[in-house]
């Protein structure tokens, strides 16, 4: 169990007999050779460890090296032994083994605590003591702090690997006094470069299993977001951000949109997020374009004062926060933090955040601009619906007058029966039920207008195309007959539903009706009548055509008559069929043209059949 | 209301117009004949005595402006009262020179239309009475025999005798006797009232 006591372990007396002399030779010598093999035990032990040691994978180097530190302690007879990692100055792991019943020693890189010792060993030294009173006088605060904590005996060796120190590792004794010869820290510092190399091997091979994970995370995260449909993008967002906040071993993430005009526009989190108004200070220098990273708001500026109070009111440690650029413009920053223990934020956490921040900047500019776009969209479809209404509004001023002048005929016709005193008052509510019933009538005619002028977001729900068809083909009725153009609908029974945006659809509809009507706007030999017709086609999909019988259409214009602003007519803004386009592209659906055999042309589109699982 | 009573077609598409303007003028004395379209109405035996027609202008099929060519083309001037939902000016000009009587705009007022429709069967009564006269007219101008005829229409262009019988190369005192005859069957008492008789049947001059 014991091994050599050195200097304590003296010869016990001197007598001149032979017999004892022998004794005594034979005591020694055994005694020596017991020292000697407990020392090659030891030294087994040892060659044995750190051997193991070489073979272990990073993932088990620290168990490894807890049970080699129990192996030691135990032949050793310590009652405490730890090892303490550190990994840019900052403790990391802590392996401690102690006996039964006995707490763990604090750090003695505590410099509150163990200044004198903290020191000495970062300066590469190693601390040893077999009684407290040998520390030298300027080591008070450690000796009143081993005290305290009941150390006796210690020798803490710091461990290095050809670079800065890695860690400390420690051997104490509580129970008693503890000598520490010379030979014996020897060979405690072989161990120490062996646990010193397992340390370094297992930092170096972390890293770089760090940079691969890493690196797997910043493809996955470029990869999700670079087909980003607005509508996943929220959640896509928050799976981001938690796959950093897991990768970083952080509690908090959130990602801060900034809007043009320089406020916040929206922000998303892992955990709570803070409001942004709770931080000016982060905030401004973030829309500077600053990387913001702190490991102790002790360090914070007197500006940052509001800051601070918010951090302490939400119990933040250490945080990191970097701006991310688009375009050269701020449009958002990522921020992550830490409400547990203070961990400083290394160069290579802000470079990863930085790497990290592009595949955020691009994702939050690509939604911006696409948002734009489908603004855009918006209003031009908005517009195109109320140019195409413009076309209308003769037949709906007629669709209108022709209620209101019957109203009107009935309503004076009563007045003179009235003046007259001629009162049949079955006659009068005859009068009466007409007038309210051509009332409702030219409502009607007001909610249809006001549905299809409505600007608003598309609503995507189950559809009845014959349905659409038809109401487009009453708004047209009174159109249709002012051309003296009819309309003919050809409908398919059972036509299976699809999923669309009714007022976009009717303006579908509608575009390809007035540009039909259009192409008949010139008097011509044959027929002259617009055919609606739906059918299926296949079993996927739903197909609507249109079929004029005007001059057709000019095989130069085939390919070009749904770009936008691309128009034959003099007039023509060149948006009627690039708008039918957009809103049937956005439908998933299909859109062409060819001329008849017969004359004229056909425009179809078709749609796909809802399915029931479609969300 | 007697035999004379006038009678008003409606032709109007909308049901709800079709009904409350029947109802309006029905209300207001006039016997109303009411139709849903320019076929329908066309396809009725013309009215002999005084009508007046109201007529929407815009209609699925034939419009009120082709059924108003139409009838002019079948030699029937009708007195029409068209209704329109917009003004136009070219059609409503073309409308009036074809012997519309009136045109009014959507939602027309009861007082309007009965106005209207009062002046169109107070026309419609005088062209059928002078359609009667003229009738009378023609009918005497019937019994003239070919020479009568020839003197007839040399007198009203207020030629004398004396050139007449140049012109035809007979007797003055034939002229005389045959001018005598004129006169009598056309039931004229001077030669100012044969030229207003001439005038109303469109006696043709000959060479």
């Amino acid at each position: 169990m014991k091994i050599s006591r050195g200097s304590s372990a003296g010869p016990q007396a001197g007598t001149a007999e032979l017999g004892l002399r022998s004794l005594l030779n034979r005591f020694v010598i055994r005694r020596t050779n017991r020292a000697l093999e407990e020392r090659l035990r030891f030294e087994a032990l040892l060659s044995e460890l750190s051997a193991g040691l070489i073979h272990v994978t990073a993932g088990e180097i620290d168990a490894a090296l807890g049970g080699a530190l129990r192996q030691v302690a135990t032949f050793l007879g310590v009652d405490r032994a730890n090892l303490e990692e550190y990994v840019g100055g900052e403790p990391t792991v802590r392996l401690t083994w102690e006996l039964p019943g006995l707490e763990s020693p604090p750090s003695v890189m505590d410099a509150d605590q163990f200044p004198w010792s903290a020191d000495t060993l970062r300066r590469g030294k190693s601390v040893r003591f077999s009684r407290i009173d040998e520390l030298p006088a300027e080591a008070a605060t450690d000796r009143a702090s081993y005290a305290r904590a009941g150390t006796r005996s210690k020798v803490s060796l710091p461990l290095r690997a050809g670079g800065p120190m890695l860690g400390v590792l420690s051997f104490g004794s509580v129970r008693r006094e503890y000598a520490w010869p010379d030979e014996l820290v020897e060979r405690l510092k072989l161990l120490s470069q062996a646990f010193a190399s397992a340390l370094e091997r297992k930092r170096v091979e972390l890293s770089l299993a760090e940079r691969l994970r890493f690196e797997k995370l910043l493809s996955s995260l470029s990869t999700a977001f670079s087909h980003l449909a607005a509508d996943e993008f929220d959640r896509e967002i928050q799976r981001g951000l938690r796959q950093i906040v897991e990768f970083l071993g952080v509690d908090r993430g959130s990602l801060i949109e900034f809007s043009r005009d320089g406020s916040t526009a929206r922000s998303w989190a892992i955990e709570e997020w803070m409001d942004v108004g709770e931080f000016p200070w982060m905030t401004a220098r973030l829309q500077r374009g600053d990387t913001v990273s702190f490991s102790q708001l002790e360090n914070f500026p007197a500006e940052a004062a509001v800051d601070r109070q918010s951090y302490l009111a939400h119990r933040v440690k250490p945080q990191v926060a970097v701006p991310l650029l688009a375009g050269g413009t701020v449009v958002g920053g990522l921020v992550f933090s830490a409400v547990g223990a203070e961990r400083a934020g290394s160069d290579e956490l802000t470079q990863h955040l930085h790497l990290l921040g592009e595949v955020f900047a691009n994702a939050l500019s690509r939604k911006q601009t696409e948002l734009e776009a489908q603004r855009l969209r918006q209003d031009l479809t908005h517009i195109g619906r109320v140019s195409a209404l413009g076309e209308l509004t003769a037949s709906l001023a007629h669709e209108l007058s022709q209620p209101l002048t019957a109203i009107l005929y009935n309503a004076q016709t009563a007045e003179r029966l009235l003046a007259a005193d001629v009162v049949d008052p079955a006659k009068l509510r005859e009068i009466v039920s007409d007038i309210i019933a051509d009332d409702k009538r030219a409502g009607d005619v007001i909610s249809r207008l006001r549905t299809l002028l409505k600007k608003g977001d598309p609503e995507f729900v189950p559809l009845d195309l014959n349905e659409i068809v038809g109401e487009v083909a009453w708004l047209m009725r009174s159109d249709a007959i002012v051309r003296n153009l009819p309309l003919i609908l050809e409908l398919a029974p059972d036509l299976p539903n699809v999923r669309g945006d009714r007022v976009q659809l009717q303006q579908v509809v509608l575009n390809l009706v007035l540009n039909g009507l259009e192409a008949m706007r010139e008097p011509h030999a044959g027929q002259r009548t617009l055919v609606i017709r739906t059918s299926r086609d296949g079993a996927a999909a739903v197909r609507v055509e249109i079929q004029d019988a005007g001059p057709g259409i000019d095989a130069k214009d085939l390919d070009r008559m749904f770009e936008p602003l691309y128009t034959t007519k003099a007039e023509g803004l060149g948006m009627g069929l690039a708008i039918v386009r957009t809103i049937v592209d956005a439908h998933g659906g299909g859109l062409g043209a060819v001329n008849n055999a017969q004359g004229g042309a056909t425009v179809h589109f078709t749609l796909p059949v809802e399915t029931k699982d479609t969300e | 209301m007697t035999a004379a009573s006038p009678l008003v077609f409606v032709v109007d598409d909308d049901p709800s117009v079709r009904k409350s303007v029947t109802r309006l003028l029905e209300s207001s004395g006039y016997a109303v004949e009411a139709f849903a379209s320019a076929r329908e109405f066309l396809a009725r035996a013309p009215h002999p005595g005084p009508c007046c027609l109201v007529l929407d202008v815009r209609m699925p099929g034939l419009t009120g402006l082709e059924l108003q060519e139409r009838l002019v083309a079948g030699g029937r001037h009708m007195s029409i009262v068209f209704v329109t939902g917009h003004v136009d000016v070219p059609q409503s000009v073309k409308a009036m020179k074809v012997g519309a009587v009136d045109l009014l705009t959507k939602p027309v007022d009861a007082e309007d239309l009965l106005a209207a429709v009062q002046r169109c069967v107070a026309k419609s009564t005088r062209d059928v009475s002078m359609a009667a006269r003229v009738t009378d007219v023609q009918r005497r101008v019937k019994m003239l025999t070919a020479r009568e005829m020839e003197v007839f229409a040399l007198v009203v262009t207020g030629m004398l005798n004396k050139q007449i019988a140049g012109a035809l190369g007979i007797g003055e005192k034939t002229v005389k006797v045959h001018r005598a005859r004129v006169m009598e069957k056309m039931r004229a008492g001077s030669v100012a009232e044969l030229v207003r008789l001439a005038d109303e049947v469109g006696v043709i001059v000959p060479k």
